[in-house]
């Protein structure tokens, strides 16, 4: 019953949030949208996303997830994903500061028409918390790549933050701590990692500042 | 906003292909069960630029509109309502054709839900979204489905009208210049389709191979080729298939169908049944439910048939696949379990809305037949028993003459009882394995196991014996004779297309030797129209009518 009950209530909250989004999405489309509308939708938007990610981790601890694999053409993945963490307005790190999210064509390594097989909803789901994640820290611009080789498809962002050495050491550790929103997001990464088969999740500080996150998924390709 | 277009990074620049889309030329239909959803969904649909958005409460709503318009874009809830999800609706639509092939089925579903759905199922969706999504994601989804839309439009629209020879032509020039696996994949799938509709199985096989050599463990690819093996006989490789799949996904219910069948063939009724029990588990519609409830009526499973049978109508009640046949099958399970009560309450309280008319009428005076009987209310029973052949007349459904049957073996009209069963056999067409199970049982049930070979061969063998015999007498033209057995072999089965030729034959030979005569001719003709009916362009029968005119024009 109780868990009925919780299960009722998170859904409802969910749906409720849902609505607020697409009420201030409507907002922002105005010429005149004022900034706190704005922010109102990003921070409606980013609680959202949390609390999907908190559902999907909850259906991956009781019973796993199924990928519903289906043949995504790569970089128009890669382009609505940039272009959905911009709607709106620029994102901003928690300091502030405008951050410019683009994608890195140099290493991009794929054919242009190149498709991998993926469920797209839970990849764009943990992606999506990685991009937030790394505009979270940066500090102006955070890049995003993927690389194809035969048997594996692996998906980079980059930001130009200080690096997971100072910000998040706790995000190396097997076992994220799921209360913070980083600890849910990896988590949440890995776990859709590890259900296209054997993927992994790593994230690494890299020299000269900055962190890169990489996500490989090994049936994908 | 920054643009994501790349920027003199050549090999990507012709990716600008989505840009082309004009949602305001698009209808939708937006169906929700939650009001502040289904507007708000639509208020995304509008500010997307499309004009034209209907919205729905629940599946009959929305297929009323349906009905009436053709969308470009459905986007169905998956939580319709407690006993019909959007799963249902789907697989509803697709059975009936009422889905144009050009209007994109989307699937709205929580998180939490979708993949088992959707790993589950043969209909699937043209795409799922997890709801509620943002509308920059809803626009670029929509974007990329018109786009493959747009580009099978012509394959679409040619099996739309069943143009299929059509469809599969554009196939062709479209996989003569595909760009890309996935535009390649697209087209086989459609391409197979078409295939499957013509009944070129060997086709359609090559076609689903050519699939494979691009991603072989795709489900669609592994059923596609079962159910084409199924169709050419080849049981083991279908069998073989059909358990693959399982393999892969324990909850892939058209796999289960598909080896139930095979099983069904081999005369292994448990093990269908077994199947057939678990794709009902995995996903429970009305159509599988009344599958299981009727296997397990054949088997004499009868506990599992009235609980399967209940669950079907209370899964269809005031649904759009309610229907007044499962409380005939409930009824005629409960009078077989020796509950005449629940029978009698059944068919006069809870079928009350569905009357007394037609051949529902006629099935549910049989059974209430039975039931009154086993009350001891034999002058009702016989009553009711007597209405229902009188109105039973010349209406040929084996399932009412089977129930018939049993009732007139019951009452103890024996005669009457085997002949009714034989004609339910002799009428079952394309079904004659199912009704062939339920005579067998309807006859061990009443006590007349030993003539059970005899109804179910239904005269067969009389009648191969009456033509051979009428055969042999039209050759030394003793056509007098030929013609009543040939009339007595009519008697037995009318629409038997092997007596008819003989009939046919005999009469036009009898022209030809005894010259003309209003009568034979009258016959003749008969014999040679109810055959064009039977086997529409038979080589044999276009001949006899080419005879025919020849010795009438003369």
């Amino acid at each position: 019953m109780e868990k009925t009950l919780s299960a009722l209530v998170v859904h409802d909250i969910k749906n409720a949030l849902a609505l607020l989004e697409i009420d201030l999405e409507q907002l922002i489309h105005r010429e005149d949208a004022p900034t706190e509308g704005i922010r109102a939708y990003r921070r409606c938007v980013d609680l959202k996303s949390r609390l999907i990610s908190f559902l999907t981790l909850y259906k991956y601890d009781q019973s796993g997830l199924q990928p519903l694999t289906q043949e995504v053409v790569l970089l128009e993945f890669i382009e609505d994903l940039v272009r959905h963490s911009q709607s709106g307005m620029a994102p901003e790190s928690h300091h502030g500061h405008k951050i410019t999210v683009s994608i890195d064509y140099e290493k991009m390594q794929m054919g242009r028409m190149a498709t991998a097989w993926l469920d797209e909803n839970l990849v764009e789901l943990a992606m999506e918390s990685a991009l937030n994640n790394a505009i979270r820290y940066a500090h102006h611009r955070v890049d995003v790549w993927v690389e194809q080789t035969p048997d594996a498809l692996i998906l980079n962002v980059q930001d130009d933050g200080v690096g997971v050495g100072v910000v998040g050491a706790l995000m190396q550790r097997n076992i994220p701590d799921q209360s913070s929103s980083t600890g849910l997001g990896l988590a949440l990464c890995k776990a859709v990692a590890e259900a296209h088969g054997r993927g992994e999740v790593r994230l690494e500080s890299i020299s000269g500042g900055g962190t890169l996150f990489s996500m490989t998924l090994r049936s994908a390709s | 906003m920054a643009t994501i277009l790349p920027q003199g990074s050549s090999i990507f620049d012709k990716h600008v292909e989505n840009e082309y889309v004009r949602f305001d030329k698009l209808s939708a239909l937006v169906i929700d069960d939650i009001s502040s959803m289904r507007h708000a969904i639509r208020t995304q649909l509008q500010s997307i630029g499309m004009n034209s958005v209907g919205v729905a409460v629940n599946a009959h709503e929305a297929l009323e509109l349906i009905g009436v318009n053709t969308y470009d874009v459905i986007l169905c809830d998956y939580n319709l309502n407690k006993s019909s999800s959007g799963q249902h609706f789907l697989e509803y639509l697709r059975n009936e054709n009422l889905l144009s092939g050009t209007t994109l089925f989307i699937m709205l579903t929580a998180e939490t839900e979708y993949s088992f759905v959707a790993n589950a199922v043969e209909f699937i969706p043209d795409d799922y979204l997890l709801k509620p999504c943002s509308e920059t994601k809803l626009r670029s989804r929509l974007e990329r489905l018109i786009d493959r839309r747009t580009y099978l439009i012509r394959v679409l629209k040619a099996m739309d009208i069943r143009r299929y020879d059509v469809a599969i032509h554009e196939c062709n020039k479209l996989l003569a210049t595909a760009a890309d696996d996935r535009r390649r994949m697209d087209v086989l799938r459609r391409k197979a389709e078409a295939q499957l509709k013509l009944e070129d199985y060997t086709a359609v096989l090559d076609t689903y191979a050519r699939a494979a050599t691009i991603r072989a463990d795709a489900p669609w690819i592994l059923l596609g080729m079962a159910r084409a093996h199924y169709a050419l006989g080849d049981s083991p490789q279908a069998s073989s298939l059909a358990s693959e799949l399982i393999d892969k996904n324990k909850n892939y219910v058209a796999a289960y169908e598909l080896l139930a069948k095979v099983r069904l063939e081999a005369d292994d009724e448990e093990g269908a049944f077994d199947l057939l029990l678990r794709s009902s588990v995995i996903l429970p519609s009305a159509k599988r439910l009344r599958s299981v409830a009727q296997a397990a009526f054949l088997l004499g499973r009868l506990d599992e048939a009235k609980a399967n049978a209940e669950a079907a109508i209370q899964l269809s009640t005031g649904s759009m696949v309610e229907r007044s046949g499962d409380y005939l099958s409930l009824a005629q399970t409960l009078v077989d379990m020796g509950d005449h009560k629940s029978a009698i309450s059944t068919l006069e309280k809870n079928a009350r809305k569905h009357g007394d008319e037609g051949i529902f009428g006629v099935a549910k005076g049989a059974i209430l037949a039975q039931a009154y009987f086993d009350a001891g209310e034999r002058e009702k029973a016989k009553k009711l028993m007597d209405r229902s052949i009188s109105l039973l007349a010349s209406r040929k459904n084996s399932f009412v003459m089977t129930a018939l049957g049993k009732a007139a073996l019951k009452v103890g009209d024996v005669i009457l009882g085997l002949k009714l069963l034989t004609k339910a056999i002799q009428c079952s067409g394309k079904d004659e394995m199912r009704i062939a199970r339920h005579v067998k049982k309807s006859m061990v049930d009443t006590g007349q196991k030993d003539k059970v070979e005899d109804v179910i061969d239904g005269g067969r063998k009389r009648i191969l014996l009456l033509v051979d015999e009428a055969t042999k007498l039209m050759r030394t033209a003793h056509f007098e004779e030929a013609n009543q057995m040939v009339v007595e072999a009519l008697d037995i089965q009318e629409e038997n297309i092997e007596t008819l030729m003989t009939a046919a034959q005999l009469h036009l030979l009898w022209l030809k030797h005894e010259g003309l005569d209003d009568k034979i001719m009258a016959r003749a003709k008969t014999y040679l129209s109810m055959l064009d009916k039977l086997v529409p362009n038979n080589q044999k029968v276009m001949n006899f009518y080419r005879f025919f005119n020849e010795i009438a024009s003369k």
